[in-house]
């Protein structure tokens, strides 16, 4: 497996992916705020919490590109529309897996059996995060296409 | 089951016991004599004869399963009550708490509906929405009716059935269950009688489910759940302010205004219904079952001062929340969970509330631009910010956002608060608002990072603002400021202005607004029309605007006159309805609750106002 290429393409494709969704997030695209929503597990303030979830976003990056180097080392080769399917699977388990299960381990974000004693800050993101606008599947999606397609380029078979 | 227990009796249909199918007479049950149960993601209307006519979900801008209120009989029911006729003795909320309980006086008994939702279903094996209804007997063994007959949305869908620990009715991803103790062998659409004996209540327990399984409750432990419900609301209220005066009003107030929170988001819901008609019989129908960013700047203030901290944050994060995908500009009103409100449309074939068509879902409100919004939002960042809490930089970064805006585009006209659907106009209550916006940023801006350029933008707009409205929005003639430039009208909004701090309190302009308006806007006793009645290009009037009656209470204490005031508030607490609720708007003759119910608004500027009378006692008059 390529170790090397994971530790760095990894970090690379995850910040990329971070700025797109960054990107589409200040052109109102989405509210869906990665940093955001992950850091507030540590902290309430969403400030702080913006630092902390950058770097744990990128540490879930990191995760997700062992599974995509250890595909391609499978394999034995990559290609970059090998990365992109694999990125929107990547989203696809995203999306209607990852989270919608949040609130139910989020200290700091709702459920939609949400009562009068929530005080859970963040707004539950639904079905495919639709809650954070109606455009956030298709950003996610772009999103993690790119960050496939930068893995499938850089990562090496072998 | 015991079979000599009478309860266990299989329901007698009604027209075997010599009534007619449908028990209830043609005309509409009065607006105010619905009650409202709720559980914070939903809520539903149920009348004085015991019959749920509202109840939309699985939140509550969802499609309604009981919609009898405004599509007549084939929109369903959930009635539960006395064989008609029967005298209703009595019918309050139970103290501190969102249970609704009704009496009737029945041949030799007495027949008590006790019914509640469950708001807090977290961390527990529940249904996300589940109504608890229980009938018990006094005196004597009393007969009751059961009508159960739901119908999904626009076009009144009958359910497939289905038996299971309960009746299951299911259309696709939504089901319903309902299941009772004893057991009861009811049908959709089919009234039946059945006879309910002191000492032995029967318990209706109704269970939904949206896009996951049914949660079967037991009814026979089901009042458990409400019990537990009612100790958590009463803990509620007992956080708030002690010493308020007219408390008992207040907390109801405050316990509708939570009822109309959605929980999952923290948006405030202007009221659960839609197109309760302003004027009956006409054409003044709207669907308010989503979020105005006002509402929740009101809400900070009201929640803040009355020692409900986290209510009040968290209506700030749910502006900043849900207003992300469009900041800086300030949409006039969202959905529930942030997106867009859906475009207005019309329910063709539904009569509406006493033959009020349309009936609307949706709201075309949505797109406008509404100037004043802004004033309300920093504004209540400013009530966070002077009770000594410090903003987020987030919010701060938001707050200056919608500032910078309001410098930018407080020339241009706008919607105005009351939504006209008319060419935009230079509304005075507008620009002052814009006028707080700014002043209340640069009171922010004292204890908050903030550049020199960026003040100073702000402060020449705030001074071009006061100086263009006391120029053209004030008539001297009238001695009052004036609904838009150039107009003779005057605007209710307008009684805002002693809370601002543009005029001294007891300045000629500012008495001589508050008297005019008083005077010309009157519509008899304490009610106020919002504006003259029919100015604002639609067929038909409308009633008092009950928000902007309150209004003047305030205004008076603020400006000197608090006994004016003390009478003005303890007159429109008689207009409640007896179960302490209010509308948008009221008739002026009849006293009939109209519009949209129970409606926020309202209830927030009975909170402001009773505050106003908290904050000046003692002050010299």
């Amino acid at each position: 497996m390529d170790w090397p290429g994971w530790a760095l393409f990894g970090l690379l494709a995850t910040s990329v992916l971070t700025v797109v969704m960054i990107a589409a997030q200040m052109a109102g695209l989405t509210r869906l705020d990665l940093p955001l929503v992950l850091g507030t597990l540590v902290t309430a303030d969403p400030d702080k919490a913006r630092v902390a979830g950058f770097f744990l976003h990128l540490a879930a990056g990191q995760g997700f590109a062992l599974g995509y180097a250890a595909t391609f080392a499978l394999l034995g080769w990559s290609a970059w529309w090998l990365g992109a399917l694999l990125g929107l699977l990547h989203v696809a388990v995203a999306l209607t897996i990852i989270l919608p299960l949040l609130p139910g381990i989020h200290p700091r974000m709702a459920s939609h059996r949400a009562g009068p004693a929530n005080r859970a800050g963040l707004e539950p993101p639904g079905l495919l995060a639709l809650n954070y606008g109606i455009q956030t599947p298709t950003v996610a999606a772009g999103a993690h296409l790119v960050y496939g397609t930068v893995l499938g380029l850089l990562l090496q078979a072998g | 089951m015991n079979g000599d227990d009478p309860r266990t009796a299989a329901p007698v249909p009604v027209g075997e016991y010599g009534l007619p199918d449908d028990t209830r007479t043609a005309a509409p049950v009065p607006i105010g004599d619905y009650g409202l149960l709720g559980d914070t993601r939903t809520a539903l209307l149920v009348s004085g004869d015991g019959a749920v006519d509202w109840f939309c979900v699985p939140a509550f801008d969802g499609e309604p399963v009981f919609g009898r209120l405004l599509g007549g009989p084939p929109a369903g029911t959930f009635r539960v009550g006395p064989v008609l006729p029967a005298r209703r003795l009595g019918r309050r909320y139970l103290r501190h708490c969102a249970t609704l309980e009704t009496v009737w006086e029945a041949g030799q008994g007495r027949l008590v509906l006790t019914e509640a939702m469950v708001a807090e279903v977290s961390g527990q094996l529940l249904p996300a929405t589940v109504l608890i209804r229980r009938l018990s007997a006094e005196d004597a063994p009393v007969p009751a009716v059961i009508e159960f007959d739901p119908r999904l949305g626009e076009h009144h869908r009958r359910p497939r059935i289905r038996r299971g620990p309960g009746l299951v009715c299911e259309w696709g991803r939504l089901a319903l269950s309902l299941g009772s103790d004893p057991e009861l062998n009811l049908e959709p659409g089919r009234p039946a009688v059945i006879t309910v004996v002191p000492g032995r209540p029967v318990t209706l327990v109704l269970s939904v489910a949206d896009a996951e399984p049914l949660v079967h409750v037991n009814p026979a432990s089901a009042w458990d759940l409400v019990d537990a419900d009612e100790a958590r609301w009463r803990a509620w209220v007992g956080g708030i302010d002690e010493r308020l005066p007219f408390r008992e009003p207040m907390v109801r107030s405050l316990l509708t205004l939570r009822l109309l929170t959605y929980s999952p988001s923290g948006a405030p819901v202007a009221a659960p219904t839609t197109s309760l008609p302003e004027d009956p019989g006409g054409i003044r129908n709207w669907d308010y079952r989503y979020a105005w960013p006002r509402d929740a700047s009101i809400g900070v203030g009201a929640f803040l001062a009355v020692g409900k901290t986290a209510e009040a944050r968290g209506f700030l994060a749910w502006l900043l929340h849900a207003s992300r995908l469009e900041r800086p500009r300030l949409p006039a009103l969202l959905s529930l969970t942030g997106r867009h409100a859906p475009g207005e449309r019309e329910l063709h074939g539904w009569p509406g509330y006493a033959s009020s068509t349309p009936v609307r879902v949706g709201n075309a409100a949505a797109g406008q631009h509404q100037l004043d919004g802004y004033g309300w939002v920093l504004d209540a960042a400013w009530v966070l910010v002077e009770a000594g809490h410090r903003l987020y930089s987030e919010t701060w970064r938001a707050m200056r956002g919608f500032a910078d805006l309001v410098a930018r585009r407080w020339q241009e006209p706008d919607a105005g608060i009351w939504e006209i659907r008319d060419d935009a106009a230079h509304h005075v209550h507008s620009k002052l608002m814009g006028w707080l916006a700014l002043d209340r940023a640069l009171r922010i801006g004292e204890s908050h990072r903030l550049g020199d350029r960026q003040r100073q933008r702000w402060q020449v707009a705030r001074e071009a603002i006061a100086a263009e409205v006391r120029a053209r929005g004030f008539d001297p003639a009238k001695g009052s400021y004036t609904r838009s430039y150039g107009s003779a009208d005057l605007d209710a909004a307008l009684l805002i202005l002693p809370l601002l701090g543009l005029e001294d309190e007891d300045s000629p302009r500012m008495r001589g607004t508050v008297d005019a308006i008083r005077r010309e806007l009157s519509a008899g006793g304490p009610l106020l029309y919002r504006y003259p009645p029919g100015c604002d290009g639609l067929p038909g009037t409308e009633g008092a605007f009950l928000p902007c009656s309150f209004w003047p209470v305030q205004a008076l204490a603020r400006t000197g006159r608090r006994p004016e005031a003390v009478k003005l508030f303890e007159a429109l607490l008689e207009r409640a309805t007896p179960l302490g609720l209010y509308g948008e708007e009221m008739d002026p003759v009849t006293h009939a609750h109209l519009g949209n119910f129970p409606q926020a608004l309202t209830h927030a500027a009975l909170v402001q106002a009773a505050l106003a009378l908290r904050d000046t006692a003692g002050r010299r008059q």
